[in-house]
């Protein structure tokens, strides 16, 4: 008899059931999952480039400081990690290191960034607009050689634009500009009139496409569908605080965690004819497209609600409740093919102690993960690929940037501080930015790094 | 933008290389050979989203491994989420049972089993496939210390239940001859 556990398991497998795995339907899946993956990236305010991050975040207290369990944060109801749970990233062990930039001192004038990464791998490399480049100009670059290869000029001005797919085929940038007309803002934000810059990688030239029945928009966040038509947010209701202003909080701040959500009609547009917009008749609060499925929330900026899961080939839906906490206000959604990732704010406690989290859950609604830290917030496709959460930690203790593999749960930290100012932009999978300070913190280098799986 | 035809080739000797080593993994993690062979598919799909850039970097087959082992472990937790409790669990042996073949390969399987599916991994991880800690943990996705306790908690759980059983045969669990 063989003692050994070892030994007992190569028994246990020696004489397996034949396998009918098939190989090339397998590659078909595999296929399909890869055509989807690269079609809905998402685009989103988080990915405005050169944002200043501000106020002072206090760490979680690492002893006795809590006073009573009023004053601390509660515990989410999942599975739970904090920044301490992050393997620190070896460079060249963990991941390498694809291009980075330094912008010596973004105090005085807006500089150079690298706005994200095509399918094909080459960096969208944007120049101003700053006082030695006036209006912005864009180019390719292969990090290999560092050659750039700029393209032909927009001829926007200096308007600002967000990258929502670098394919192939195509780079597609969406831009938000006030209407023409006189008409005032309703007052719960600005009016602006969605556009989209399409450059054909072909035959190197530029189309602008707007849509004239697209309503006005409040920002510019809208997402590509698999079916390569653009999805835009028309604002249907905008959370108001409540009667009285918002409570102060044990920093004496107002604090507007447990905030009423906004909701927003869902609309869609073709991104190669203007006359192309439809209300898609639904109500959302965020959306995001994984490789088989639409998945939504009910509101945004405030109480999530349900996540809805649409079956894209059967139309079959689903939708359960992300169990997130009670005073949570939905900031950022993501989904990957089987992920689902809500980062919230969840309130402000003693000694200024944020409650910041990074819910991760499967598709059917099962708790993954909760990332559960002062001073956190999470991304899926905007400082990186869509496998990852890349998340900013601006705390004292454990400040920099983090990656959460959604693959294979590996959570790691890849620096250790944080710039005042975060830029990046979609990318492939398993590619990230990080933006460190320079200079005094006057300036920023923008690192592109790609994990080492 | 279709794959590279040649790419695929490669992807597919790979996946036929690869798919018995990984699906005796899964049916070790998992305990049944069809659920191993759908965590074995859910992780070949992620290695071939992923291919391009592991043909640069290399590294296909611990990739691979990762993902299989991702794979039971989402499945493990939407089983746990959505089976009711029931006083018996119709795939586990009573400690009775237990007892009586704790000898035999079956015992093995309850006792796996018994064990939080992330133990489950660690122990299946360090003496099937024989990856060292550093390895697990880059499996598993978690700190080297992590994989050190569980497999500590998984073995000593382990060990209670092959001691448990008292019968003369039941040599495997002599604490000396096991491998921990």
């Amino acid at each position: 008899m063989v003692n050994e556990l070892k030994e007992l398991m190569r028994q246990n497998v020696a004489a397996p059931p034949p396998d009918d795995l098939d190989l090339s339907a397998l590659v078909g899946l595999g296929r399909r999952r890869v055509r989807r993956r690269r079609t809905a990236v998402v685009g989103g305010v988080a990915a405005v480039v050169a944002v200043v991050v501000a106020g002072t975040v206090v760490s979680w207290p690492q002893d006795s400081a809590r006073t009573g369990l009023a004053d601390r944060p509660p515990a989410p109801d999942a599975p739970t990690i904090g920044l301490a749970d992050a393997d620190r990233a070896v460079e060249g062990r963990d991941y390498r290191v694809v291009a980075s930039h330094t912008n010596d001192d973004l105090d005085s004038d807006n500089g150079q960034y690298l706005d994200g990464v095509t399918d094909d791998g080459l960096v969208l490399f944007r120049d101003g607009p700053r006082a030695d480049q006036l209006y912005p100009r864009m180019a390719l670059v292969d990090p290999a050689t560092e050659e750039k290869d700029w393209l032909p000029d927009l001829d926007i001005g200096q308007a600002q634009t967000w990258p929502v797919q670098l394919g192939v085929d195509r780079l597609v940038l969406i831009g938000a500009d006030s209407p023409s007309d006189d008409v005032p803002d309703p007052g719960d934000g600005p009016r602006l009139v969605l556009s989209a810059f399409v450059f054909d990688r072909a035959t190197r030239q530029w189309s602008t496409v707007t849509w004239p029945s697209l309503p006005d928009v409040r920002d510019p966040h809208a997402v590509v569908g698999p079916d390569d038509r653009l999805y835009v947010f028309v604002p249907a209701k905008t959370g108001k605080p409540p009667a009285g202003g918002w409570p102060t909080g044990p920093d004496g701040e107002a604090d507007d965690a447990d905030a009423e959500g906004s909701t927003y009609h869902l609309w869609s547009v073709s991104l190669t004819d203007g006359s192309d917009a439809r209300d898609e008749g639904m109500t959302v609060g965020d959306l995001a497209f994984t490789d088989s499925s639409m998945v939504w929330t009910d509101s945004s900026n405030g109480a999530a609600g349900l996540v809805h899961v649409r079956d894209l080939a059967t139309g079959a839906e689903h939708s359960f409740d992300p169990h997130a906490g009670e005073k949570c206000n939905l900031l950022s959604f993501g989904a990957t093919d089987d992920r689902v990732v809500l980062s919230q704010y969840c309130g402000t406690y003693a000694a200024g102690v944020r409650d910041d989290r990074v819910q991760i859950l499967t598709t059917a609604g099962d708790q993954v993960v909760t990332i559960q830290d002062s001073g956190i917030d999470g991304s899926v496709g905007y400082l990186g690929g869509r496998d990852l959460v890349t998340l900013s930690a601006y705390g004292p203790d454990g400040a920099g940037t983090y990656v959460y593999d959604l693959g294979t749960n590996q959570f790691l930290q890849v620096s250790d501080a944080m710039s005042s100012w975060s830029s990046g932009g979609p990318t492939p999978d398993g590619m990230f930015f990080s933006n460190t300070p320079v200079n005094s913190r006057h300036g920023s280098t923008q690192t592109l790094g790609e994990l080492l799986r | 933008m279709g794959r590279d035809p040649a790419a695929d080739a490669d992807f597919t000797e790979f996946a036929a290389a690869s798919r018995a080593r990984l699906r005796s993994t899964a049916y070790l993690l998992c305990g049944d050979w069809e659920r191993a062979s759908d965590h074995v598919q859910e992780g070949l799909i992620k290695v071939y989203v992923a291919w391009p850039r592991l043909l640069r970097q290399g590294g296909e087959l611990a990739y691979a491994r990762k993902a299989v082992v991702s794979a039971f472990l989402d499945a493990s937790r939407r089983r746990s989420s959505t089976e009711r409790p029931s006083a018996e669990h119709p795939d586990r042996a009573s400690s009775e049972d237990i007892a009586s073949d704790v000898a035999d390969r079956t015992a093995l399987m309850a006792a796996l089993a018994r064990l939080p599916g992330r133990q489950r991994a660690c122990v299946v991880l360090r003496y099937f496939e024989e990856l060292d800690v550093r390895e697990t943990a880059a499996a598993l996705g978690c700190s080297e210390g992590t994989v050190k306790s569980q497999t500590s908690r998984a073995l000593a759980s382990l060990r209670a239940m092959f001691e448990d059983a008292s019968r003369d045969e039941l040599v495997v669990a002599g604490e000396r001859n096991l491998p921990w």
